[in-house]
């Protein structure tokens, strides 16, 4: 096999980002910081995942939080039944993979704003359900009561910090993976044009089935982490539409249907929470405001914007080396 | 009387898309004549059309019309303005009654107090549209179709006709019926363009004519004396 | 024997009549979509726009909610038109994810304003009527509901009237059947694409105080109400009015039949397990493509 030395630089520096990270908590960084980088991972591998579906496929995807919360829920009923919080988190990918399939066939059938639309459906109803359905443990009087999770006494954060940084780190290397694949020429062509990678023989529905089952079980292990961290979910934030804005935005300001823009949109994510921590309305309504000026004067987003000036260019050829 | 020039087209580049379909092309039209724009499918024909009522806009160059630049103007303050196009196609609205289409075609402020006028002058021209006022737009044939194109063009209340494609897929009858129409339109002053394929109608019926080819204006002069040009024999009469 | 009558009978009756407000709701909806092709992802927050304003008139000022919409209807339209003017029309032909991703920030930035100024509680527009009944031999049918029959009928007939006998109706209409055709009979389609995002915000407008009076609402309601105007659209087929009416008739009754017969709790689900088959079964075919 062959070594490609740009590959293998990016990895290093990649692996020793990764360890530094990792032994922050044991070096005893202040528990608000580690908080930021927990975020971080979780949000960007929310936003790689949105980003395969929408910046590749073209499958603008508005029901995300429906894997979120469906990741959230199985945990629930898993620890609940008294099985280990990681085969919680595995059978909640595995519950959101098989949903995906399921409602494959009907979304699939849409295109472009129908299919956003049609999607957009999928967390509401479920959220509905969740609040009607109480899956394991007492009925109670009303409605709508979320849960604790059980059985994360034995965990402890730095545990659940080291989670995060793993999903964050597998979604990076699972678009590394697909984009370079086959598959990911082969969603290139659906996305640029659907009709004629069916006529030249790519099985369309196998491709988009495959990224959005892909999409789902990520998203679904790292909504189970988080609400991990949280300890309790109710159906009102584990399928809420606030998830599909962070990784839309994530996305979008860092450029869609670029590698590199879901983790630079996720950094300046964390921040605008960092700064806005005490007035979550506000940095929601300046998280929109931000998106609606991006469409309106960068839609490609930073790195769209980066990749026109001479700057960047002569740093790929930098850092590329001879591989290029 | 010298005549004036209502419509000069200088020196205009146009794409569609990254593609150049115009090079450089100029034309002048004056009041009250009847100028023909000839050439294959592609030759730009239509783009040029599209260039002079706003759809488009060039590249490069300038288009005057009566006095006015108008290149950068959109096609609503171009209609206004006295230009009106009969898309190729006969781009109608199809689910409006006939009436309405007409009606419509008076929309813009300069033309809206002339409408009963104008719909009298419509009639005059076709009779068939009054007879058919209720009617929806679909369900008429091609023929009358075009008729009512043209006749919401002239509710318009235009100073300058544009006719792209005029007599495509229509039976030799209708046409014939058209050009008899649009003869009396000019007696009544009102300059005309019509684009078409039919080189041989086409230089019968014009004063003057310009050919494109590939975007470029290739030949252009009066209609007898095109008809004299030995190029033009060849490639559209196979002389 | 009578008992059973007025067992179907009251879902029936008030499904009909809820639909009187799903129509108004999805109006809106369905005159953007058919002129520009566009979804605005938005419309329900400015239904609620409509619900919060007239709350706020009603609690400040004292004024009957149905009153405030002589405000209400005005302001909307101008904030239609501007969200039209500033920012859809700069991104229209770019792309389809433009300004849906648009109008998707915008739906967010009203929520949490609307979080903001009013809490996430829960608000009704409560007036002396709302609470009442009147009896229609053995059935209870509240006031609200007859209102919301008679306000779809007002607005549907208006709305025809507007756009078969004025010169911006028809501008409307020939802009939705041919753009390039209705540019070429001198209509500044620009403008016209304002107005028509303007009139759906008006529209809404009155579906937010209808709204209000019928069911309590919050901050996040935007999304459910437009989950439902899009069915109500897809049911009814693109640019028809009647069409409109009948979808929302339709679902309307799914959801007081629902709450009848299989659980009050899951009517929402009903209705968005009724949108989602129908999308699956005719994803397009509906819009006429």
């Amino acid at each position: 096999m062959k070594v490609n030395p740009h590959r293998f630089k990016e990895f290093i520096v990649i692996a020793v980002v990764v360890a530094v990270l990792a032994v922050l908590p044991v070096l005893g960084l202040p528990r608000t910081w580690l908080l930021y980088i927990f975020l971080f991972f979780i949000y960007l591998a929310l936003a790689n995942m949105w980003n395969l579906l929408s910046g590749y496929c073209g499958l603008i995807s508005l029901c995300q939080p429906a894997f979120i919360g469906l990741g959230g829920y199985t945990l629930v009923i898993f620890t609940w039944n008294g099985l280990p919080l990681y085969m919680g988190i595995l059978g909640g990918a595995i519950v959101a993979a098989i949903f995906t399939m399921l409602i494959s066939s009907a979304v699939f059938r849409l295109r472009g704003i129908y299919f956003a639309i049609g999607t957009l459906v999928v967390p509401e109803a479920l959220r509905v359900v969740f609040f009607i359905w109480r899956p394991v443990g007492e009925q109670i009087h009303g409605k709508g009561a979320g849960y604790m999770i059980k059985g994360l006494n034995d965990v402890s954060m730095t545990h659940i910090y080291w989670l995060a940084i793993f999903i964050g780190i597998v979604s990076i290397v699972i678009m590394r993976l697909t984009l370079s694949s086959k598959m990911g020429m082969g969603l290139a062509a659906i996305r640029d044009n659907d009709s004629a990678a069916s006529s030249s023989g790519i099985n369309i529905f196998k491709l988009k089935l495959f990224a959005f089952v892909i999409s789902a079980f990520i998203t679904a292990i790292a909504g189970s982490i988080f609400y991990m961290f949280q300890g309790y979910i109710a159906p009102e934030s584990g399928f809420s539409m606030k998830w599909t804005m962070t990784m839309i935005l994530a996305t979008v300001i860092g450029g869609i249907s670029t590698e590199e823009g879901p983790i630079i949109g996720t950094v300046i994510i964390v921040f605008l929470h960092f700064l806005l921590a005490r007035y979550a309305g506000i940095s929601l309504i300046i998280q929109g405001i931000l998106l609606i000026i991006i469409m309106l004067l960068a839609p490609q987003g930073i790195m769209g914007f980066a990749r026109k000036t001479k700057i960047y260019q002569s740093l790929l050829r930098l850092t590329a080396g001879d591989s290029i | 009387m010298p005549q004036e020039i209502l419509l000069k087209v200088s020196d205009i580049d146009a794409y569609y898309g990254s593609l150049q379909v115009l090079w450089d092309v100029s034309i002048e039209v004056k009041t009250g004549e009847t100028v023909a724009i000839i050439g294959a499918n592609g030759s730009g024909k239509s783009t040029l059309m599209n260039s002079i009522s706003g759809i488009m806009h060039p590249v490069r160059g300038s288009i005057m019309f009566d006095g006015m630049d108008i290149t950068m103007m959109d096609p609503y303050q171009i209609v206004t303005l006295g230009i009106s196009q009969v898309p190729e196609g006969r781009r109608i609205f199809p689910d409006m009654t006939v009436y309405e289409n007409l009606r419509l075609g008076a929309y813009n402020h300069r033309a809206r107090p002339k409408r009963e006028q104008s719909f009298e002058n419509v009639y005059q021209h076709f009779p068939i549209l009054e007879k058919r006022k209720k009617q929806l737009a679909k369900t008429m044939s091609g023929g009358e179709q075009q008729m009512m194109a043209i006749g919401s063009a002239l509710m318009s209340d235009p100073k300058l006709l544009l006719l792209d494609e005029m007599s495509l897929g229509l039976s030799p009858i209708v046409v014939n019926e058209l050009y008899y129409v649009l003869k009396e339109i000019r007696s009544k002053g009102i300059t005309i363009i019509f684009v078409e394929q039919n080189v041989r109608r086409t230089l019968e019926e014009a004063e003057r004519a310009y050919i494109l080819e590939t975007g470029h204006v290739v030949l252009s002069g009066s209609a007898e004396s095109l008809r004299a040009e030995e190029k033009v024999k060849k490639a559209y009469f196979g002389a | 024997m009578n008992e059973i009558f007025s067992d179907i009978a009251t879902p029936v009756i008030s499904g009909i009549l809820l639909g009187g407000l799903y129509t108004v709701i999805a109006l809106g909806l369905s005159l953007v979509f058919g002129v520009m092709k566009l979804i605005n992802v938005a419309h329900g927050d400015l239904v609620i726009f409509g619900s919060y304003f007239a709350y706020s008139i009603m609690t400040y000022l004292g004024f009957n909610p149905v009153l405030s919409l002589v405000a209400g209807i005005p302001l909307l339209f101008a904030v239609g038109f501007a969200i039209q003017k500033y920012f859809m029309a700069r991104v229209f032909k770019r792309s389809m994810e433009a300004p849906l991703l648009i109008a998707f920030g915008i739906s967010l930035v009203f929520e949490n304003l609307y979080q903001i100024l009013f809490t996430p509680m829960s608000r009704g527009l409560t007036t002396s009527y709302s609470l009442e009944s009147f009896i229609l031999g053995d059935i209870y049918i509240p006031v609200v509901y007859l209102l919301n029959l008679i306000v779809a009928l007002i607005v549907m007939i208006a709305l025809s009237l507007f756009l078969k006998k004025t010169f911006i109706g028809q501008a409307i209409i020939a802009s939705s059947q041919d753009i390039r055709a209705a540019q070429l009979m001198g209509i500044n389609t620009a403008r016209i694409f304002c107005l028509t995002f303007g009139i759906s915000a008006a529209i809404s407008a009155v579906a937010g105080v209808f709204l209000g009076l019928t069911f309590p609402f919050t901050p996040v309601s935007g999304i459910p109400f437009l989950i439902i105007a899009f069915g109500v659209v897809i049911l009814g087929g693109l640019g028809s009015i009647i069409g409109t009416f009948v979808g929302g008739i339709i679902l309307g009754l799914a959801q007081t039949l629902g709450a009848q017969y299989i659980s009050a709790s899951a009517q929402m689900l009903i209705l968005y397990v009724i949108v989602l088959v129908i999308l699956a079964v005719r994803p397009q075919g509906l819009f006429g493509r």
